[in-house]
């Protein structure tokens, strides 16, 4: 039994590490050696020439600096693509995050008329495939000029994350006792001091692994980030995914080493974040149906 | 309490969030909904056209067809990353035993869902390139058949669900460790003085109460697979006949073909399957959450 749990582990995580290591393998190879036609996977960590017909390739931290250079015909670097989605899904996960746990606070203490249909309203928004809608948003965006902006993606991706905010944040809130405010309001806090300075103190776990899930999905959007920053627009707000796959059937060559460099730089925050509240993760994904 | 000021205070909660949504779903649906009733485009006028976009919506085979490679889709993936996700779990689960460096294990298994599908579905092109592809190398090398990865009508559609395996079982996995972990010990303990077999226990004990979180998962996760995209658009486009699902079919139309009332016929229709869907999800949440409330 222990071994079969083993070789499930090791089996699984043999295969499932192959495409990320063959990333960070071509991110250090030259252009060419990433589509040889005899597999490179020895690399050596010299100037000096190689045969052609070698395993071994030159590695090169290459790839990495050249994501820095100005390219294409905006004239812009990986880094400025970087930057978007920086500002993009940091604004909107801080945003809903905050929103969703206001709404929860309130779906969760006070009588609110409606207040199941309220909810099953917010959580069907999650159901609608994004595209189904493109075409008014893409209609209201045009009519009030924020195609080729930050803020026309950050109010999306808020959107989009609203539902799972308000949900995972009452499944949260749901457990902080209401005594701890009573007690606040009994000393003579309003309702809304207590919100401040009792509720929310209590649920910035929650509040940590909400964001995580938002983050991973506003940082990875493609369909928006695409079609609200169309090609003969200025493309002021396009983000990683979308530059990325603007790439595909290049005229001069798919870039692949700068490719890999930059999806691995890319999932590095993404990485680090999670890492922050790997404790409470499992909490988190469960919708507030297990009490740990 | 029950004054003017708390009412306000109510609506000042849940207020910012509901206005938001209904900004953003309602007023979009209700705009889509007029418009599946014309023949717009991006340019021109558009005319009232009735239920025809419906009729085509109806008739068309490119619809049938997105329906039903959907529905595979998230058929096929959906039920391999659960089996897949939950036998790791399994073998990952604190009861299973100790296990050095668990928690580096468990994490580096999570990165496959942090990245992006748009951007790995591009890396896969490279990898699975039929020449020059690192898997159909390997393959050669040992003297294997190689196939067409990309390009076989029939594979590029195993290709795009093997990615999405790939990407999304480690998220089953974790709603699957959740569960387990949460499964008391002395229930373990009471079975074990019953002296009831392996089996036994994990099909009587382990496996029932697992089973409303990973229903919970497979709802989740299916919601997702619905929407597929971003893979299909990195693998074979928008309108390939073979891998075009209902997000790809309506990206194609309005994008491509410039069909806005058309493609907005589309979107109602996929609509209706949400809601459905969504029925479902909210009922079966709303069970397990008021269940144990009552349990504790």
């Amino acid at each position: 039994m222990k071994l079969l749990r083993y070789l499930v582990i090791v089996v699984y995580f043999g295969v499932a590490v192959h495409p990320l290591a063959w990333m960070a393998m071509t991110s250090i190879k030259p252009g060419p050696a990433a589509i040889s036609l005899n597999a490179k996977f020895v690399p050596a960590f010299t100037d000096q020439p190689i045969n052609p017909t070698s395993i071994r390739f030159n590695a090169s931290l290459d790839a990495y600096r050249s994501l820095a250079q100005p390219k294409g015909s905006g004239n812009r670097s990986f880094f400025s693509f970087l930057g978007n989605t920086i500002i993009i899904a940091t604004i909107s996960t801080i945003t809903s995050v905050l929103l969703g746990t206001s709404c929860a606070y309130g779906f969760s203490r006070f009588r609110i008329p409606g207040g199941n249909d309220w909810l099953f309203f917010i959580l069907s928004t999650r159901f609608l495939p994004p595209l189904a809608v493109v075409v008014p948003v893409l209609v209201m965006w045009r009519q009030f000029e924020l195609t080729n902006t930050h803020l026309g993606l950050i109010i999306l991706y808020t959107s989009f994350n609203l539902s799972l905010s308000v949900w995972l944040m009452k499944g949260f809130i749901d457990e902080i006792p209401k005594a701890y405010e009573e007690a606040a309001m009994v000393d003579g806090y309003s309702q809304m001091q207590a919100f401040f300075r009792v509720v929310l103190p209590q649920a910035t776990t929650g509040m940590a692994v909400t964001a995580v899930f938002c983050l991973i999905s506003a940082w990875n959007e493609f369909g928006f980030a695409m079609t609200l920053n169309p090609p003969v627009g200025q493309q002021r707000a396009v983000t990683v995914p979308a530059y990325f796959a603007g790439l595909q059937g290049n005229i001069t060559g798919v870039p692949w080493p700068q490719i890999a460099a930059g999806a691995l730089l890319f999932v590095v925050p993404i990485i680090v974040f999670t890492l922050l509240v790997r404790k409470h993760l499992l909490r988190g994904v469960t919708f507030g149906t297990i009490k740990q | 309490m029950v004054d003017e000021r708390s009412t306000w205070m109510k609506l000042g909660f849940v207020g910012p969030t509901l206005l938001f949504l209904i900004a953003l779903n309602i007023f979009p649906l209700a705009y889509t909904i007029v418009l599946s009733m014309t023949d717009a485009e991006f340019v021109g006028e558009s005319a009232y056209v009735g239920s025809r976009n419906f009729a085509a919506v109806f008739t068309e085979q490119s619809y049938a067809g997105a329906i039903r490679t959907t529905g595979l889709f998230v058929f096929f993936a959906v039920s391999i990353e659960l089996l897949l996700g939950f036998v790791l779990a399994l073998a990952l689960s604190e009861r299973a035993g100790r296990m050095p460096g668990r928690t580096p294990i468990l994490l580096a298994l999570l990165v496959p869902m942090m990245l992006s599908p748009a951007v790995m579905g591009l890396f896969f092109n490279l990898i699975l390139n039929a020449n020059y592809g690192i898997v159909n190398q390997a393959l050669r090398a040992a003297g294997l058949p190689q196939p067409l990865w990309l390009t076989d009508q029939r594979l590029k559609f195993v290709t795009i669900v093997m990615i999405d395996i790939w990407m999304w079982t480690p998220f089953m996995m974790l709603i699957s460790l959740a569960g387990l972990n949460a499964i008391p010990k002395y229930i373990y303990e009471a079975a074990q003085i019953d002296r009831a077999g392996r089996w036994t226990i994990f099909r009587r004990i382990t496996l029932p109460m697992c089973a409303p979180l990973l229903v919970l998962a497979v709802l989740l996760r299916a919601t997702d697979a619905l929407k597929q995209f971003d893979l299909v658009m990195a693998i074979t486009g928008p309108n390939d006949a073979s891998t075009q699902t209902l997000s790809a079919l309506l990206y194609h139309t309005v994008f491509r073909s410039g069909k806005l009332g058309l493609g907005s016929a589309y979107a109602i229709v996929v609509l209706v399957i949400v809601i459905a869907l969504a029925t479902v999800f909210t009922r079966y949440i709303g069970s397990i959450q008021r269940r144990q409330n009552g349990l504790t």
